[in-house]
């Protein structure tokens, strides 16, 4: 049954990314060149109405939360490299796919690079474990335990400031981003 | 009847301008990710990478699979992931087709030294392996970390986004614009 929800769970979300435009690396570009802020605000509402709705319905039944732990130098060195291959290809490894379905050619070349970034990263990992993993791990550390918040509290906490985020942002320009070619 | 039909499309417009397209969009993809929640667990995308590394290097050198510790660590294909993934290839099709946009261009150049479709498609390969790599590193990408993981108020999560963010705004800094 999971193996359905999993399925159905991606079709709608690779629906969602294709109509926010998270799919066209011309549109993740403009954002991370701060041109264009519809993707930054989009995921900002999502982790916000994704918080407040997880643990409120927590209240109610059992839910699969799955929190990772902070291995501070894999964590943050990770994001850095993922940071210049974002910037780079206007990929990410989900949206590489979502591009792919809807016939973009540079998707399946950034789905190939992925492919080689696994193939590289599984036969390092054995090497990397001992430097970026076990070290300065803080182990599955949430904002709630970390403020000794009600998991609740501290969700609302966080919608609210990234909602109130969303309202300083500028508005945006009518025009798109950034030209198709091909 | 003429009434109603020319009704519709006004009240539909009206809609759009008090709500963004992202402001929807984000409603519905933040209710997607708590019901995952509810029913299996958290989205995630890039460790169905290494488990495909895992199935391949599986049926080729079982030996080598087996004392692999990565690909241990990560397990098997038959998972919920890999069928979001599958469901996100599906996704993409279904929303290029229904939504009347015509075909997806087969690049967009994003950064003035893409003057050739090979620099491009050169560059989109070179930023997969990156975030691949990356991803792996920190144990999730922007769905598992930042989506899942900020959701879930992880400091993992948001230790990842500020890197991300950090990292991919000062090379989309750097690299010139492609308009």
């Amino acid at each position: 049954m999971a193996l359905l929800y999993g399925l159905l769970v991606g079709v709608v979300m690779g629906v969602l990314l294709q109509r926010v435009r998270a799919s066209s690396p011309g549109m993740i570009l403009s954002n991370l060149r701060l041109q264009n802020l519809s993707i930054i605000k989009f995921m900002a509402l999502t982790i916000a109405v994704g918080a407040v709705g997880a643990y409120a319905l927590s209240l109610f039944m059992p839910m699969h939360f799955d929190i990772k732990p902070t291995y501070v130098l894999g964590v943050l060195g990770g994001g850095l490299v993922f940071g210049v291959g974002f910037g780079l290809g206007g990929y990410c490894p989900g949206t590489c796919v979502v591009g792919a379905g809807e016939g973009r050619k540079d998707a399946l070349f950034a789905i190939l690079g992925g492919i080689v970034g696994a193939i590289v990263f599984t036969f390092a990992y054995g090497a990397l474990e001992p430097i970026l993993f076990k070290p300065f791990d803080l182990g599955k550390i949430t904002l709630a335990s970390v403020l000794h918040l009600n998991p609740v509290v501290a969700a609302v906490g966080l919608a609210a400031v990234f909602i109130g985020a969303i309202a300083l942002m500028p508005t945006e320009r009518g025009a798109p981003p950034a030209r198709d070619r091909g | 009847m003429a009434e109603t039909v020319a009704a519709r499309p006004v009240a539909a417009e009206q809609l759009a301008v008090r709500a963004p397209r992202w402001a929807v969009l984000g409603v519905l993809f933040g209710l997607l990710s708590v019901a995952a929640i509810a029913l299996y667990g958290p989205i995630g995308v890039s460790t169905t990478y290494p488990r495909l590394i895992g199935a391949i290097m599986s049926a080729l050198a079982p030996g080598a699979a087996a004392s692999n510790p990565y690909i241990t660590k990560v397990g098997g294909l038959l998972k919920p992931e890999t069928m979001l993934v599958v469901g996100l290839l599906i996704g993409g099709f279904l929303a290029r087709r229904l939504s009347g946009e015509g075909k997806a261009p087969a690049m967009e150049r994003v950064h003035a030294e893409e003057r050739t479709p090979a620099r491009r498609y050169l560059n989109a390969f070179m930023g997969g392996v990156l975030i691949i790599f990356g991803a792996r590193l920190a144990g999730g990408c922007t769905s598992g970390h930042i989506i899942s993981g900020i959701t879930q108020l992880a400091i993992s999560g948001m230790l990842f986004a500020a890197g991300v963010f950090g990292a991919g705004m000062l090379t989309a800094k750097l690299m010139k614009g492609g308009n």
